[in-house]
């Protein structure tokens, strides 16, 4: 448990529903500030928030993002890791609308990201790297004109504002300049402005970047609450404890995505064949010598709380170790593989850096 | 454009502007000085005469101040300097504005989360110009009237009408503004390339460089512009700086601002 103020639930209006969800609804009860209706032929299913096909951006003749081809579905947190310049925030500058494609397609919540770029915007939430807040105003007053720009309504900008507010708990200062906020402050109102305007998909670039640990662990229940309701989340961040803890899937980017998987999958599928062996008594020479003539056993050493086999094929050759345990008389307490960290993953993703990298 | 997101960039502009004293003193300070500038020299030329050969270039060129006396012919010459002056107050003032603004966001980094949102670039712009323009038009506008006011009390009808002719009509009415939209185009245009509001502001100052020449060459006499000078320079401004804005245009995609302005 953490110290912060919980996250509270965000109104379940049917901008939380998937798309076609919202379709019943009759055009005449469409606000102006509600998203546009989506385009039926367009490419996205109903379980997709985003779509790309080879999309691609480059800067003169450097491709800052190449080839990039993906899949996200509604509710999903994807995490996309890389160094700086792999083209994160390119990235989530292409998938917000901010900036245009020099190559591929892609659909966001429905729509296409160039011929329908306003109503992009409209439904997308974007943390941007910097919180962006202008220093002379107050936190009420830069909501307030960020909702406008959202064209929401002055009793929903009123309704937002403060349930965020109370939420980051900044309720307290909402008058005061943000120019006077710690770092952490200006982060946490910089996400309230993202949310403020209910968007289904939500880009965040390093959302927890210089918050201190109570603000941090109110961001992530934040994120973790918010892909409760059905938001498709792109988060951007160098915290990879962070990204495994939030993300269903995480994608490694280096110009292009080089790996995309669960964390899980990621990890295991980094690990070599080695299992360890935890057993009430130690193992002695009899049982190694035992398991080494064992199928799929490529080597055994013995462990202070048992032993550790490197098995040819983990996933295969795991049920035949225990077997010869078991015909050994061994009392195992526990067979476990030894799982790769995403760190290891990382660096054996990403190797060492490509020449002629671009600036993302 | 969608009058509502102007009117919401405006509206924030305006309460950025009367946070920063620093901005709002360089936009109240001049034009104080402009309206109490002429009064008070007039009061110190009345009771002299001008040269006689300056006088009679004068008359020649304004044959209406034939009219005056000679103490009342030097207060109109001491005034006819200041007109220019009053041109100044809609060059410099939304430059002021327009490049604290600008460069504002690009510090603050505030931009991209602004062009996040659907609010298109023409509506932000607008709503930057307006913030920009409107204060130094009525600013040119406000300090002349007062000024009037000032001569109409102090001075007579006389010199009132020289400070009412045409001439000072054109002048503060319609190249006033010209200069305050060519000022904004300016403005923009430099503060998208550079990271400093005085670096802006020393580079957009050349649009003051050809006013000044012409207040020099009015002081020496040389020439007196007219209410057509002035009604065609206004023209002329305008020209240009409808050039300027449509030669900047790609500047002002979302995209260009996104990565070009740095």
């Amino acid at each position: 448990m953490h110290p912060g103020p919980a996250w509270r639930p965000a109104s379940t209006d049917a901008r939380h529903q998937p798309t076609d969800a919202r379709h019943p609804c009759p055009a005449s009860a469409q606000r102006a500030w509600q998203t546009p209706p989506v385009n039926p032929s367009a490419p996205s299913s109903r379980d997709l928030a985003v779509r790309t096909e080879g999309l691609g951006r480059r800067f003169g003749e450097r491709w800052a993002v190449r080839d990039l081809s993906l899949e996200l579905r509604r509710g999903e947190v994807f995490g996309l890791l890389g160094p700086n310049g792999a083209g994160k925030t390119t990235t989530i500058r292409l998938l917000s609308a901010l900036i245009g494609p020099s190559a591929g397609r892609a659909w966001v919540d429905g729509l296409d990201l160039v011929g329908e770029a306003d109503g992009v915007r409209s439904r997308v939430g974007v943390l941007t790297e910097a919180p962006g807040l202008y220093e002379k105003l107050s936190a009420i007053r830069n909501l307030d004109f960020f909702g406008k720009l959202q064209g929401l309504p002055t009793a929903v900008r009123a309704e937002r504002i403060e349930r965020f507010l109370r939420l980051f708990d900044l309720w307290d200062r909402r008058h005061e300049p943000t120019g006077t906020f710690s770092k952490g402050m200006k982060q946490k109102l910089a996400i309230a402005r993202a949310l403020l305007h209910d968007p289904p998909v939500l880009f965040l670039d390093e959302p927890t970047a210089a918050l201190d640990p109570e603000a941090a662990a109110v961001v992530r229940d934040a994120i973790a609450t918010l892909r409760g309701q059905g938001r498709t989340i792109v988060l951007c961040t160098h915290v990879l404890p962070e990204a495994e803890r939030l993300c269903d899937r995480i994608g490694f980017l280096r110009t292009t995505l080089l790996r995309v998987d669960t964390p899980a999958r990621l990890r295991t599928g980094h690990a070599d064949g080695r299992v360890h062996v935890r057993l009430a008594a130690r193992a002695g020479p009899d049982l190694l010598a035992a398991l080494r003539a064992a199928p799929g056993v490529a080597a055994v050493e013995a462990a202070p709380d048992g032993l550790v086999a490197e098995l040819r094929e983990a996933e295969s050759d795991t049920p035949a170790l225990v077997r010869a345990l078991v015909a050994a008389g061994a009392a195992i307490l526990e067979v476990r593989r030894e799982a790769a960290t995403l760190e290891d993953v990382y660096f054996e993703v990403m190797g060492a850096p490509a020449d002629g990298e671009a600036a993302a | 454009m969608r009058i509502a997101w102007i009117a919401a960039v405006l509206e924030r502009e305006v309460a950025e502007l009367l946070r920063n004293r620093l901005l709002l003193l360089s936009i109240l300070g001049p034009p104080i000085v402009i309206v109490l500038g002429p009064v008070l020299l007039g009061k110190l030329v009345a009771g002299r005469p001008l040269p006689a050969g300056l006088a009679a270039s004068l008359v020649a060129g304004r044959p209406e101040w034939a009219l005056l006396d000679p103490g009342d012919l030097a207060a109109a010459y001491s005034f006819q300097q200041f007109l220019l002056f009053f041109l100044m107050l809609p060059a410099f003032i939304p430059l002021s504005i327009a490049t604290f603004s600008i460069i504002g966001e690009k510090q603050s980094r505030t931009l991209e989360a602004v062009l996040a949102t659907p609010i298109r670039t023409g509506e932000l712009l607008a709503g930057k110009a307006i913030a920009a323009a409107v204060p130094g038009i009525a600013g040119g506008l406000i300090a002349y009237l007062g000024f009037a006011g000032l001569v109409r009390a102090l001075y007579g009808p006389a010199l009132f009408a020289i400070v009412s002719a045409p001439d000072w009509l054109a002048a503060t009415f319609l190249l006033g503004p010209a200069i305050a939209l060519l000022s904004v185009v300016l403005g923009v245009l430099v503060s998208s390339r550079v990271n400093d509001p005085r670096t802006a502001q020393q580079v957009g100052a050349v649009i003051v460089v050809p006013l000044v020449g012409a207040v020099i060459a009015q002081a020496a006499g040389r020439f007196l512009v007219d209410a057509t000078g002035y009604g065609l320079a206004a023209g002329a401004v305008l020209l240009i700086a409808l050039a300027g804005l449509r030669a900047g245009s790609w500047l002002f995609a979302r995209e260009a601002i996104l990565t070009r302005w740095r």
